[in-house]
């Protein structure tokens, strides 16, 4: 520790932090602009120069590392003259068009400018001109005239994203930012550096020019698209969200926000809302009153539950749902007198259901990841599917962590991953018992027989032994290897694995709510029926809540058929989709920005929100719509004011953190096998197509994450098929088939194909996992 | 003696003297009442009537949507809507001034960088329904490019000053 004093107050702080953390401890500001505490130190804008005790110059705080004893002044008069000297550097260069600039109001450089700053220019002399640059649909670098040089977005490509997209080229006054040979800035993480550049020079193009600062309303929220439950700052103006901002919370987000959670906001403006109730009467779409829609709905649903029987009854919702909503979902069900509602609709094992100790979670605290030294990661596109997590694991292996992935794709993690696996989905499981295999001998342990008959292969024996010899071990299932046919055998095994290491084991959660759903109960009991069993066994009715069936389905094919094939479909929905083919009912409801609600994120936090904005047009909170959809069955229990009501009594007696276990018992280990060798298909959901109001986002769907999906597969795949990577070929799987570009992608196993889901070009196709067959089109060349 | 000459002033009705013979002076005194319509009281350049937003000779608008006058108007009588226009510039796409509420303090136009905004010498205008004070941008453009010249020459006048 060392006893520092700033402007005569006493700071106590530990050797080697600098002086500008000793001064923001000690509640002194200190104007800077190229520092954040979340990055490395440049010092290169010099605005943080501070006057120190026998120094014969002024040093820069935010460099100068602490030393007992220290005399800082940081209003002296030297200090203050140096301070306003670089102030008159900065502006040399930098436009005075604060009118126009997105960032004016809310800009370091004009706070500061006001506070070190001359009233008028000395300088005269022409400014230095940049020319733009074009970095793709989300960052705008119109104004890169204005940059000062800090490096903020550089070093957060380097040190946060993982990826150096941004970078200086040139010298001296020459210098600017721009992106490697006119490549776009295509991180997950990109817009982060919009909030980071301290000037205009960066600057979101969704918002480019809509509103300024000082006129939007600062609300906060929690974003409903990945497990994490980002908080969020919504900003709002005139009843219309304009933009999305982090809210800073160190244990969740940090100070980061990743691309889906910043610009999905665009979606909640779409075009493609639904904002009347409607119902269908002799095929066509009628808008009609709130009334007459629920009393239709209400009365279709009667009528099936006392004719056909209530078990003919379904309800689907998505994890991206409320708490309230999943929870009012599956107690109307159920007074109704119908077990069938799910949540869990792009899982296909089910298997583990009523073996389960408790809700799947992270089985750690978030922020525990970056503190992890063994991570094995099994069946997780982790950038693309948890950006901010994937950001904690790239901290975790920056700080010495070994990574070990076993998986069926092999995309660019970002970071040092120590040792692969990767295999055919057909052969994960087999692959987990090789290191279960391996593990158990380095500790000399004793594994099932079924374990024992793997024949351990080089990878596995190497992430064994990487595993063996971590002290904090965390296996994580990700998205993939929960929707796997064989998901319950991935977390048995998965579960012996960290057991046997000592580590932790847990889920990456699929969405927002996917641990919520399962507090709110919203899944089948003992004789109920799950998601695919009531897909896979048409029911007559079903409640849709946010669901696109031929989107956000395990199996799409089998989706649409049930769909069409029964006599009632009431939607909930926000959107107007393509729901309109086979539902009867369509009832706007509020996407999260226009509700109160509650997400519980993948660590099991509970996080309640409240409505941004009043909900567009006729739309209204689910939670509501389904209160009322209850009042009208004549079911009691659903005589709730208010959000937090339906809350507390689906928490009441819940101890949140009691229900949070992964433990399995009951499943038994087959011999996995070590693969079928036929042609099978991998699909991963890609990030901006993974929800409802992201597929609405208009820039979103413009970057490069966002391409229509290519059939990928292994250069030796595609010459055996006698294809070129271009042309088109045929992937059929089931009854169902799509036209698809083919692209070679060599760090895929050979015997796969991988096609995206949740995708509408590939709706048409089966289940995410199975048999493909992939036939050239002749003369097919796109 | 206070007393004395009290009396007699009371007496000899001298304050009623004294009141009529400055009404006499101004009856025979030149007259100031201007006969509006007909003819108008002399106005400075600086004076603050009807708003007008302002063109650049090439015939672009100036307004840059900076939003400034939206901010510091203390009636919150102006309403401004933005986008970026197919050249990339930054432009609105609604700017209206709801005269009923406008206080003519004239903030708008100090607070305007480029001098788009501005309150030119025009007093007589009405509106004969509801909603036709609420002036929208096209109709400020209006105003502004019939009167420039006038403008241009007030904005001269008063640069000195600023």
């Amino acid at each position: 520790m060392a006893k520092i004093e700033i402007d005569g107050k006493q700071v106590e702080i530990e050797n080697g932090r600098t002086v500008i953390e000793a001064a923001h401890l000690a509640g002194i500001y200190i104007p800077h602009f190229c520092y954040h505490k979340k990055l490395s130190i440049a010092a290169n804008c010099r605005m943080c120069l501070v006057q120190v005790e026998k120094a014969p110059k002024p040093l820069p705080a935010c460099a100068t590392p602490v030393t007992d004893g220290m005399k800082v002044f940081t209003a002296s008069e030297q200090a203050v003259k140096a301070q306003k000297g670089v102030m008159e550097f900065l502006l040399i260069n930098h436009p005075l068009d604060c009118p126009v600039c997105d960032k004016g109001g809310e800009c370091e450089l004009q706070d500061l400018a006001v506070g070190y700053g001359s009233s008028a220019s000395r300088y005269q002399e022409e400014k230095r001109m940049v020319v733009p640059k074009e970095v793709g649909p989300l960052i705008s670098t119109k104004e890169m005239s204005r940059c000062i040089n800090c490096t903020r977005c550089v070093r957060f490509g380097q040190e946060i994203g993982g990826i150096m997209e941004l970078g200086q080229a040139f010298r001296g006054e020459h210098a600017e930012i721009m992106s490697f040979v006119s490549n776009s800035v295509d991180s997950e993480l990109s817009g982060n550096m919009i909030d980071l550049c301290p000037v205009g020079a960066l600057t979101s193009k969704p918002f480019r020019f809509t509103a300024r600062a000082w006129e939007l309303s600062h609300r906060r929220s929690v974003s409903p698209h990945d497990s994490l439950g980002s908080n969020l700052t919504v900003q709002v103006k005139n009843n219309r969200v304009m933009r999305v901002l982090p809210a800073e919370n160190e244990e969740i987000n940090e100070c980061w926000l990743s691309d889906k959670d910043r610009f999905s906001y665009e979606g909640l403006n779409s075009g493609e809302r639904l904002t009347k109730p409607m119902i269908k009467q002799n095929g066509a779409w009628q808008e009609v009153e709130w009334q007459a829609a629920l009393e239709y709905a209400a009365k279709g649903l009667r009528q099936i539950a006392d004719g056909a029987g209530a078990e003919h009854i379904g309800a689907l919702a998505t994890p991206h749902s409320t708490l309230e909503e999943l929870y009012l979902l599956q107690k109307l069900v159920r007074s109704v007198g119908s077990d069938n509602v799910d949540f869990r609709l792009r899982q296909s094992d089910f298997s583990a259901d009523g073996k389960q100790a408790g809700a799947p979670w992270l089985g750690m605290p978030i922020a525990e990841i970056n503190t992890r030294d063994r991570i094995l990661l099994v069946g997780s596109f982790l950038r693309k599917d948890h950006p901010l997590l994937a950001h904690r694991a790239r901290d975790a292996v920056k700080k010495g962590a070994q990574a070990s992935i076993v998986h069926s794709a092999d995309d660019d993690l970002l970071m040092n991953v120590a040792n692969k696996a990767i295999v055919a989905p057909d052969a994960m499981a087999n692959v987990l018992a090789q290191i279960l295999k391996a593990l158990a001998a380095e500790k000399q342990a004793v594994v099932e027989a079924s374990v024992q008959s793997a024949e351990v292969g080089s990878a596995a024996a190497a992430i064994a032994k990487s595993l063996a010899s971590g002290e904090r071990v965390a296996v994580l299932l990700g998205n993939f290897a929960q929707q796997h046919p064989q998901a319950a055998q991935l977390q048995v095994l998965g579960q012996q694995i960290a057991a046997l290491c000592g580590g932790k084991f847990g889920f990456l959660g699929e969405a927002a709510n996917s641990v919520g759903g399962h507090l709110a109960k919203a899944l089948p009991r003992a004789n109920g029926m799950n998601a695919a069993a009531m897909l896979a066994a048409p029911r007559k009715a079903y409640i849709l809540l946010n669901v696109e069936a031929e989107l956000d389905t395990h199996n799409p094919q089998q989706a649409l058929v049930a769909m069409k094939a029964a006599d009632l479909v009431v939607a909930l929905s926000a959107y107007k989709h393509q729901a309109t083919d086979y539902a009867d009912v369509l009832l706007p409801i509020a996407p999260f920005s226009e509700t109160s609600g509650t997400f519980v994120n993948t660590e099991g936090r509970v996080q309640s929100f409240k409505g941004a904005i009043k909900p567009l047009g006729e739309a209204r909170p689910g939670w509501k719509v389904l209160r009322v959809l209850g009042n009208l069955l004549n079911e009691t229990g659903f005589e709730y004011d208010t959000s937090e009501a339906v809350r507390d009594e689906a928490l009441s007696g819940v101890d949140v953190a009691a229900q949070l276990n992964n433990a399995v018992q009951g499943v038994a280990l087959e011999t996995a096998g070590a693969g079928s060798g036929s042609l099978q298909r991998v699909s991963d959901v890609p990030i901006y197509s993974a929800d409802a109001i992201v597929r609405r986002a208009a820039s979103l769907q413009n970057t490069r994450d966002a391409e229509a999906p290519c059939a990928l597969m292994h250069g030796a795949e595609l010459s055996r098929l006698g294809v070129h990577a271009g042309e088109q070929v045929k992937v059929s799987q089931g009854e169902g088939s799509a036209i698809l570009v083919a692209a070679a992608d060599d760090r895929l196993p050979q015997g796969v194909v991988r096609v995206a889901a949740g995708h509408a070009a590939t709706a048409g196709l089966g289940a995410m996992f199975g048999a493909v067959t992939v036939e050239p089109i002749t003369g097919g060349r796109a | 003696m206070e007393k004395i000459t009290n009396f007699f002033k009371t007496f000899l009705l001298f304050e009623l003297v004294k009141g009529m013979a400055l009404t006499g002076r101004y009856f025979f005194a030149r007259k100031i009442t201007v006969q509006f319509p007909e003819e108008k009281t002399p106005q400075g350049f600086r004076f603050r009537g009807l708003h007008a937003q302002r063109r650049y000779a090439s015939g672009e608008e100036r307004c840059i949507g900076c939003k400034l006058c939206e901010a510091v108007c203390p009636a919150l009588a102006i309403n401004i809507e933005t986008e970026e226009r197919e050249d990339g510039t930054r432009r609105t796409t609604r700017y209206d001034i709801d005269l009923m509420k406008c206080i003519f303090c004239g903030f708008c136009e100090e607070s305007c960088p480029v001098d788009a905004i501005v309150e030119t010498r025009i007093l007589e205008y009405h509106g004969e329904k509801r909603g036709d004070l609420y002036y929208t941008k096209p109709m400020l453009l209006a105003v502004g490019d019939k009167y420039e010249e006038q403008i241009a020459k007030d904005r001269a006048a008063d640069a000195k000053y600023r």
